[in-house]
């Protein structure tokens, strides 16, 4: 019976998330077209419902009327499976992120975390993320077109160059919390103590990594519109390019919810207790804490997509390794100083 | 590879290269708070001034007739072959009209050349850029569609004699 | 034969010739308006206007005659200017109403006030105004305004046509043309004034507003409205003829063409009552059949005549090529019935350009073998022979014969088998049993033999549902090149018929002829190889001109 009860309460957590997670993803594309519009002085898609509202679901049906093309080159398992694959990977990572604080419900302690109590959280989203890179490196191999290897090709390089840097400004998240919990990690950054603001090198460090890993602008050179026409995603068409581009921007909304835990506070808010709310109240604005800072790191990850160009690709090699790895290092070191001297 | 020299080296701030993304995020911000520039077509409409050229018309004088003596010089000059006339005649001063006089819209590349090489200033440039058909026929236009009322096409004729 | 010096090249002349004669025959055209190589010279237009070493002042090409040493300038700052001068006074009165003007792009005053003018005028009064749109004859359109005065028109009619119609009236700005009073310009050559008019002055009314110049294609061909066959060009804009103009051949028709050849030869090919497909008799009348029908019924039926049964009807409107694979096919048959119908108008000829004969091809058509071989039957004979039932199947090439005479009808109802080639509905085929359409002079290509024995060629001006005018080598417009057939003028109307050879050719593989030819060209070589006196003379050499082949052919 406890059994049940618990799959239970994992399975409604599972619903509410997955649709929180598709419904996001789909605005998300909308709200890229309409900031992409707005930063041109332009409009944006405002034809389907009122002001548009409704584009996401046009986009779908779109895509979902298509032809699926598979090309003739192609090999047709893996080209199947690759977009379904990115797809998995985009939304398991989610099981370990915390959005709240622990509530109790008809006397129940109930985690706002799909999976909460995994030793190796962190590590599990390394892990997940480190799979992402076969998705696009199979589709891009699997096309069967120029186009898409180079893409695909581009794709692993970048990730594993960028997975270092990442992985190294995690380390210093993790000598500070000393614990691969991912909810031990937000209780350790209780009032101002965000690790954004203890360790700054770091935090840019994995954002910069972050939107290596997402393949967002300024480092989108898998995809690379004027060059690789599309890159590893050239020859996909109707649903399974519709996968991919929701794995693209599930990928972008994990990387905010990782920002937002390791840096930024997770659902912590500042000083709330202070205010002596009661405690469903206070876990209501705490999970409400938590989706304004992904929505604004989203709305960041848009921001920065349509200011700021696409780099060389010896140019964002040179970055990794030259500039991004050995300040990684550096805040490691910074970061250990600094547990020394707090702890 | 030979190693060009920069023409310039960077400074310490431009290396950091974050306070340049800083300052492109800061102008792209301010962007989305602006005014629009976007002309919502169909319940907004583009009105054209007097050097536009939209599709090319027969000025129909007052007297209900055609300004047109079929000369044949548009026809000549069309470098898509868009003009088809046939003269005929008439008991007017003029001697002679067009019978029939057709525009392929289809081939038509508004270029105005029709107009520029005109003797009579009969055929002009007019404002209209909604011309949309679903088959061939309806593409070629006769002279029903083509003749309107001089007075349509006062400002564009006084552009004309302003830029000879 | 003297020399003299023109622009410092030295050139010969014979003795009598004016400078712009010797000029011309080296290439060098000194700008003219009044004179003509075959008109008097008046001199009056002064555009020719040269320099002449040692002469006090300019003088007129068209007038002075070379002389042995003379030097000559034709772009000497003074005879330039005089030049522009001229052009500059010629313009004052000349209207610029080249818009609505016929002659505009073959127009001489246009040509040299581009070449030769300052292109300024400096007159700001108003014009002189004559009367405009005034019709000299039947044929002839004057417009007052237009004209320069050269007098060409005139010196025509009273040298050429013989008959003086047209005089100057008035003087100086007021000058104009007209005709005497009481009379007209109707000679049967009038329409020759519009060709030499330099300006628009004079147009020919049949074709008046029909078609700019440049939107036509022209094609090298003969008239075949006599038996003189003169040179001309068709003019075809839209896979249409709209005009006849003389084509210069000095052997033949010099400049010239008639009225009647100009206007009469070609209104056929254009009209409503073409044949457009194979007819086949019904119990209902005639009605449409496919060329497999025809062919197969055509060749069945005559299979089962003797051969003395059977008449074949040639023709001198059609070409050497057609009348010869006709005899070709009448002899695999071994019919000796085969002649033609002459067509000889006493009274109509004169010592000009018309004949008497009012077929172009009737040398042509004996040359071919349309006569009644050894035995066989003559026109006359045929035509009572099938009054008596003796001859029961005939088959017609291009000849109207009921229209021909009353008694020919009678005798035709009593044929078993008629078959008429024809290219228009006509009286004869309201009998026939079997209409097969067939291409006009102006649909293919072959050979026309004029009464001095001269072999002319006649192409193809319109194409027919087998031909495509781009494929089949034919002269192109502007419009022809680059036409679909989503273009009004594009998408012309071809008539489904074919050269009268190449009917008798697919009716004689039916009947076990063995010949194969493809072109007429072929047909001709076919022919010259029988036919004594044309041996090894192909298309290539008769050319634009044609060639005079046999003196003695032309007992008609």
């Amino acid at each position: 019976m406890e059994s049940l009860i618990i799959a239970g309460i994992a399975l409604v957590k599972v619903l509410i998330l997955a649709n929180i997670i598709l419904l996001t993803v789909s605005y998300l594309v909308y709200f890229e077209r309409k900031i992409s519009a707005w930063a041109q002085s332009r409009v944006g898609p405002n034809r389907v419902g009122y002001a548009g509202l409704l584009q996401p679901f046009a986009d779908v049906f779109k895509l979902l009327l298509k032809e699926d093309i598979v090309p003739d080159q192609a090999n047709k398992p893996i080209h199947t499976l690759a977009p379904f694959l990115a797809l998995f990977v985009a939304f398991t990572t989610y099981a370990v992120i915390p959005w709240g604080p622990d509530v109790t419900i008809f006397g129940r302690v109930i985690e706002l975390s799909v999976v909460p109590n995994i030793n190796a959280g962190i590590l599990y989203v390394l892990a997940l993320t480190s799979i992402g890179v076969y998705a696009i490196t199979l589709s891009g191999w699997s096309s069967g077109s120029k186009y898409s290897l180079l893409g695909g090709v581009r794709a692993s390089a970048q990730m594993i160059s960028y997975e270092i840097s990442m992985g190294f400004s995690v380390a210093g998240v993790l000598i500070f919390s000393q614990s691969l919990l991912p909810s031990e990690i937000v209780k350790s950054q209780s009032g101002l103590m965000w690790n954004a603001f203890l360790q700054p090198i770091g935090f840019i460090t994995f954002v910069t990594a972050a939107f290596a890993e997402t393949n967002r602008l300024p480092f989108d050179l898998p995809e690379a519109e004027p060059e690789l026409v599309g890159g590893f995603h050239t020859e996909y068409s109707s649903m399974k390019f519709a996968a991919f581009f929701l794995a693209e921007y599930a990928n972008m909304m994990i990387a905010s919810a990782l920002i937002v835990t390791l840096y930024l506070g997770g659902w912590q808010v500042p000083y709330l207790e202070k205010l002596g709310l009661s405690a469903g109240w206070e876990a209501i604005i705490q999970v409400a804490a938590f989706f304004t800072k992904l929505v604004f790191l989203m709305f960041f990850f848009i921001w920065v997509r349509w200011s700021i160009p696409r780099f060389r690709y010896d140019q964002l090699m040179d970055i990794g390794w030259k500039v991004m790895f050995p300040l990684a290092l550096l805040n490691v070191i910074w970061a250990a100083v600094l547990a020394m001297l707090i702890k | 590879m030979a190693v060009k020299k920069r023409m310039k080296d960077f400074t310490l701030m431009e290396k950091i290269y974050l306070p340049s993304i800083v300052a492109g995020l800061g102008i792209t911000l301010q962007n989305m708070f602006k005014p629009k520039y976007t002309m919502e077509y169909p319940e907004v409409k583009f009105m054209p001034s007097g050097h536009y050229r939209g599709r090319p018309v027969l000025v129909q004088e007052e007297d209900g007739g055609e300004r047109c003596v079929a000369c044949g010089l548009c026809s000549r000059v069309c470098p898509a072959l868009a003009i088809d006339i046939q003269a005929a005649e008439t008991e007017k001063e003029k001697e002679r009209y067009p019978e029939r006089f057709e525009i392929n819209m289809l081939r038509c590349i508004f270029c105005g050349l029709c107009e520029e090489v005109c003797p009579e200033e009969a055929i002009v440039m007019s404002k209209e850029y909604e011309i949309a058909f679903t088959n061939r026929q309806d593409a070629i236009y006769g002279k029903d569609k083509l003749l309107t009322p001089i007075a349509d096409l006062q400002e564009r004729i006084e552009f004309l004699r302003g830029n000879k | 034969m003297g020399k003299f010096i023109l622009d410092g090249q030295e050139i010969g002349f014979k003795p009598g010739q004016t400078i712009i004669e010797a000029a011309k025959e080296v290439g060098v055209e000194i700008p003219h308006f009044c004179w003509h190589p075959s008109l008097s010279v008046s001199g009056n237009c002064r555009v020719c206007l040269v320099e002449v070493e040692k002469m006090p002042k300019l003088a007129i090409a068209c007038a002075t005659q070379a002389s042995e040493g003379m030097v000559v300038h034709t772009e000497s700052t003074r005879a330039l200017s005089a030049r522009q001068a001229v052009m500059e006074f010629l313009l004052i009165n000349h209207p610029l109403d080249c818009p609505i003007c016929d002659e505009a792009g073959e127009c001489k005053l246009q040509d040299y006030t581009f070449s030769h003018s300052v292109g300024e005028s400096r007159f700001t009064e108003e014009k002189q105004h004559k009367e405009k749109r005034v019709p000299l004859g039947p044929h002839v359109m004057f417009d007052g305004d237009r004209c320069i005065s050269c007098s060409r028109c005139i010196r025509f009619c009273d040298e050429i046509a013989g008959e003086s119609e047209l005089t100057f009236v008035n003087r100086g700005d007021r000058v104009t043309i007209q005709t005497f009073p009481g009379k007209e310009l109707k000679n049967p050559y009038s329409l020759c004034v519009t060709d030499i008019c330099p300006v628009g002055a004079l147009t020919n009314r049949d074709f008046r507003f029909k078609a700019r110049v440049w939107d036509m294609s022209n094609t090298a061909s003969v008239c075949p409205g006599c038996a003189r066959g003169c040179n001309i060009d068709v003019w075809v804009r839209s896979n249409e003829i709209l005009r006849l103009t003389p084509r210069q051949n000095d052997e033949v028709n010099s400049y010239w063409m008639c009225d009647e050849g100009r206007l009469n030869t070609w209104k056929h090919v254009n009209a409503g009552d073409r044949v457009d497909c194979p007819h086949i008799r019904r119990d209902e009348g005639l009605s449409k059949a496919t060329w497999d029908e025809i062919y197969s019924k055509a060749s069945a039926e005559l299979h089962s005549f003797s051969s003395g049964e059977i008449a074949f009807i040639g023709s001198a409107t059609s070409t050497v090529e057609d009348n010869h694979l006709l005899s070709k096919l009448a002899s695999h048959l071994h019919c000796k019935n085969i002649d033609f119908p002459r067509h000889i108008v006493p009274g109509s000829g004169d010592k000009i350009l018309r004949r008497e004969d009012k077929t172009p091809n009737a040398a042509g058509a004996l040359a071919a073998g349309i006569s009644p071989v050894k035995d066989g039957l003559g026109f006359e004979e045929i035509m009572v022979a099938i009054k008596s039932h003796k001859i029961k199947a005939l088959v017609v090439v291009e000849e109207d014969i009921a229209a021909m005479d009353e008694k020919y009808v009678s005798a035709l109802k009593q044929l078993q088998l008629l078959v008429v080639l024809a290219s228009n509905f006509n009286a004869t085929t309201e009998l026939a049993h079997i209409v097969i359409p067939a291409a006009t002079w102006t649909e293919k290509n072959g050979v026309f033999i004029n009464f001095e024995g001269r072999a002319q060629r006649i192409r193809p001006a319109v194409a027919t549902e087998q031909m495509d005018r781009s494929l089949d080598g034919f002269s192109m417009s502007r419009l022809d090149k680059f036409g679909t057939k989503f273009d009004r003028w594009g998408n012309y109307k071809k008539y489904d018929a074919r050269p009268a050879w190449r009917i008798f050719l697919d009716l004689g593989h039916l009947l076990g002829l063995k010949a194969k030819f493809e072109l007429a060209e072929d047909v001709w070589e076919d022919f010259t190889k029988h036919s004594p006196g044309f041996h090894g003379i192909t298309y290539d050499d008769l050319g634009e001109t044609g060639l005079t082949v046999k003196k003695e052919l032309h007992k008609v």
